[in-house]
Formats: C-alpha cells, structure tokens, sequence
C-alpha cells in the first residue's frame, strides 16, 4: 500500500482537497454567472445559459479533479 | 391536455430517473440542496408545470430508491435521510449481506411509493374542507410551524429566540432593495434567501478551512477508503413481493401508511422513531435489520412523497417540512410559482395525480430495475469518476447564479450574509425547518410592529 498524505478534509460527508474544491467553485461559479450574464437573448434565455455554464463547468471539474476516494472490490465469499 | 404534453410528462420522468439515480448515489447530497435548486431553475425557464410535477415526483422516488445504496455498499449515507438506516445496514453488511439490504431496502421504498400516493390522495380530500381557513391564516400557522420546530430541536432556547432577529434580517435585506430600488417594490426576494439557507452549513465549513487558526483544529485525512462489494447477477425481472418476506411486506405499508398521516413532523425523527418501534419486539439481529431498513425506505419515501402532495393538492401552501424544503420549487418561485398561483392553482387534482402516477411509475421501473441489477457497477462508476468537490461546485454555481437573477451583484452579498448567519445557527443547533418558516412567516410577523 502506498503512503498517503493527509491534505484531504471533510466537507459534507466526503473527503475533499481544498484548492481542487476551490477551483471547482470558481469554475462552475464563472460559467454559470457569466452564462446567464452574457446570454443575448430575453427570459428565460439568461437562465438557461447559466444553467448549461454550470453544467460544464460540472463536466469540466468532474474531468481535472481527481475523487479523492479509495475503492477497495471485496470478491464473492459465500 | 395533449398528447404532446403527456409525451414531455414521460421523458421528464425518465431524465429525473436517471438524473437523480447518479445524485443520490454520491455521498451526502442533501435533499433539499440537490432537489429545490433544479426544481427551481426549471420553473423560471418556463417549463409546463405538468411535467415540472412529473420531473420532480420522479426524481425524489429515484433519488430515495438510491440513495440507501452506497448505506448497504459502503456503509456511507447517500443523503441526509438515508443515515438513520446505516445502523441497520451495517449490522447486514457484517453478516456479509450487503446485496439482501439493497434488494430489502429498494423493495421497501416501492412499498412506500405505492401505499403513499393513494394515501396521499385520501388524506388531501380530508383537509380539502378546511383548505380555506388554513390559508387564510398562513402566516400565523408558519410562525407557529417555526415555533413548534424550535421546541424539536436541540437547541430550544437559541430556535426560540432566533425567530425574531431571522425575520427582521429577511425583511430588513427586502426593505433595502426596495429603497435602493434594486427590485420593483411588487416582487419579494425568496429564491436566494431560501438556497442561502440551505447552503449555509457548507459555507460556514468552506470558511473555516480559509481561517488558518480554524485549520489547524480540523483533522486532514487521507482518502476516503471505500469498499465494495461484488453483487450477484439477478436473473429475469425483480419482484418487490417475493424479494421482502410477508411481515417486512406488511410492516413496511403500515410504516408507509403512518408516515404520510404524519407528513406534517420531520421525515428523519418520523423514520428513526418508527423504525425502532416496529421492530424492536424482534430478537434475531438479521431478521430485526433486515425488517428496520425496508420498513424504514418505505417510510422515507412515503413520508417525502404524501409531505410533497398532501399540501400541494389540499392547500397550495408547503405545510410540511419536505413541501417547505426540497419541494419547494413547487409552491413558491416567483415570478412564475407564488403561495397565490402554483402548481395548485394551475392543476386539477386528477392532473396532479396523472403527473405523479406518471412520474413515480417511470422512475419505479429504471430505478428500480437498475438498483437492483447493477447497484455496485453504478456506485463504483460514481465513487470513481464524479468527484465531490465538482458537485459542490455545481451547486455553489446555481445558487450565486440565481442569487444575482433575483436582485443583481448586491444580492450575491446578501444571499452570502443569510447563508453565513444560518450556517452559524445551524452550527448552534437551529434546524433547516426552523429557518424555512421563519422564510415564510417574516412578512406576516414583522407586521406586529
């Protein structure tokens, strides 16, 4: 097994790294604010520009960020 | 209504099925702060409130069908609701059981779903009588829901005493943007201040981890170690009724039934009690687990879904603390929805029971049917691949979006001042439903003065 650091807290029952949370934030926070702000067209356009900006932004952090969990496969033993 | 509308009804259904099956596998997804900010959104971009109703009936049966997986696979609660059953679950999970209480629990949710919307429907027609002089008094009957809430908590005496003080920040922050004139004095600020109050747990932690001298009393860990378990491959299609024994069977219904009597009390405190008194003459720990989770999932479900559809059909008002919390989209999300012309004034009661049946049923079938064959593929898939900081972020996301929709940049600041403030007081022992109805009863309480 390898040596894990400690540099993990818990945030809602699961365990995350601050700075990789904060980037989250910021980028589903970015896309979604600026999405709604920079939409051309009227109601309910602006809305769902932001909710598509804060759906990639999801996608976008769900790719760069690692989970920090560790899944261990127990086999069969009945 | 048309065929159209009955085809959008169905592939609402299914996209909250499926949404809502990955969201309530991932750990810790509180109800109200993955369910009301979609829910929300979807009724200001203007979607039919048929299949709004359809989307969320769907969704809160899927989620609740899978949010006890990850209970029984890892013994880590998929959601708030989920946690009075990790007891019970785990005592499975030693005898190395941990695919029996999957198929008990989920069966038990089907239960509840099934006996909790006809009994829905009855309970609603009895307070219909009364459905007048209840909303006539609304505001009275919020603050005495905040009072009663107070007195439930662990913390009596700050609930009790928070009640005015919350209600003159609501209103105080309302005042300012009609006098800096920021929103038309017609509209009342709700949305933000409702999702300000969810999130503030996590934003008090989020600024506990930034403050260095906070830091260094919080434990860092290491990974989360999960471990799952190979599920046996289930041949043909699952049937709840032989998968439960006759007396789970029985008692899960009657706890369902009891459960949305009682739509009105807290879902977990109702789950937890009734859980323990329905099963504790039973000796045998297998047996006695076994029967508390699946009588236990079906009272969840059934108290989330009669909460949701007792206040919808009979009052249009959220008198419940899931119809305050994760349903509220439904009753109130101005300017679309408000307590004077939601999804009650909008739908005839056998509209509101075709868009439940509708979406209940499509998300009993794929949840059901996937929960079943593929539990531990798909926690593996979502414990592997999503990771939780993106979930936060995506909700962080929503609520500073709908914040700055609902009164500009400056409203960012005040959406972040309640979040703070209830973070703290949720830290104090205040409750979510304590704060939910003082949401609901400043106006009418601050015109004591």
């Amino acid at each position: 097994m390898d040596k894990q650091e400690k540099e993990f807290v818990e945030v809602w029952e699961d365990n995350v790294k601050i700075k990789d949370l904060l980037i989250a934030m910021l980028l589903c926070i970015g896309l979604s604010l600026g999405g709604y702000i920079l939409a051309p067209g009227e109601a309910p356009q602006p809305l769902i520009f932001g909710l598509c900006g804060g759906v990639i932004g999801f996608i976008i952090s769900s790719v760069l960020i690692k989970p920090k969990r560790k899944i261990t496969y127990l086999e069969e033993e009945e | 209504m048309d065929a159209m509308i009955i085809l959008q009804m169905i592939l609402a259904g299914i996209g909250g099925a499926v949404l809502y099956t990955l969201i309530g596998i991932a750990p810790g997804t509180d109800e109200t702060a993955v369910l009301a900010p979609v829910t929300i959104a979807l009724a200001l971009s203007g979607v039919s409130p048929y299949v709004i109703l359809a989307f969320f009936i769907s969704a809160i049966v899927a989620k609740k069908l899978t949010d006890s997986i990850p209970v029984a696979v890892a013994g880590i609660p998929g959601g708030v609701m989920a946690a009075p059953m990790v007891e019970h679950a785990m005592v499975l999970k030693k005898h190395g059981l941990p695919d029996v209480s999957i198929k008990k629990m989920a069966s038990g949710s089907v239960i509840g779903t099934l006996v909790s919307i006809p009994a829905s429907f009855l309970i609603a027609n009895a307070i219909l009588p009364y459905a007048d002089v209840i909303s006539k008094h609304a505001g009275l009957i919020f603050f005495l829901g905040a009072v009663f809430l107070a007195l439930m908590t662990n913390n009596k005496i700050l609930s009790l005493l928070i009640i005015v003080p919350f209600a003159i920040l609501i209103q105080g922050l309302r005042h300012l943007y009609w006098g800096l004139e920021i929103v038309p004095p017609e509209t009342t600020v709700f949305v933000s201040f409702f999702l300000g109050i969810t999130i503030g747990p996590i934003v008090v932690t989020l600024f506990d981890l930034l403050n260095k001298d906070a830091r260094k009393k919080i434990p860092f860990l290491g990974k989360k170690e999960i471990s799952v378990k190979k599920s046996d491959k289930v041949k043909g299609i699952p049937n709840p009724f032989n998968i439960l024994t006759k007396k789970e069977s029985a008692t899960s219904a009657l706890g369902s039934l009891i459960g949305s009597v009682t739509f009105f009390l807290s879902p977990v405190g109702m789950t937890v009690f009734l859980g323990e008194f329905l099963t504790r003459h039973i000796k045998d720990p297998v047996k006695r687990a076994s029967r508390a989770i699946s009588t236990m999932d079906g009272l969840t479900n059934a108290s989330y879904i009669s909460g949701t559809l007792i206040p919808l059909i009979a009052i249009g008002l959220p008198l419940s603390p899931m119809a305050i919390g994760p349903a509220a989209g439904l009753f109130n999300a101005p300017p679309v929805f408000t307590p004077e012309h939601n999804i009650h004034h909008i739908l005839s009661m056998s509209e509101i029971m075709l868009a439940t049946i509708i979406g209940a049923v499509i998300a009993l079938l794929i949840t059901f049917y996937i929960t079943i064959k593929f539990a531990s593929e798909i926690c593996a898939f979502v414990f592997k691949y999503i990771p939780h900081e993106a979930l936060i972020g995506l909700f962080a996301g929503l609520v500073v979006m709908l914040a700055f929709m609902d009164a500009g940049w400056i409203n960012i600041f005040g959406t972040f001042l309640i979040a703070f403030v209830s973070g703290i007081l949720f830290r104090n022992g205040v409750n979510y439903g304590v704060m939910f109805m003082i949401l609901y009863a400043a106006p009418w309480m601050l015109g004591w003065f």
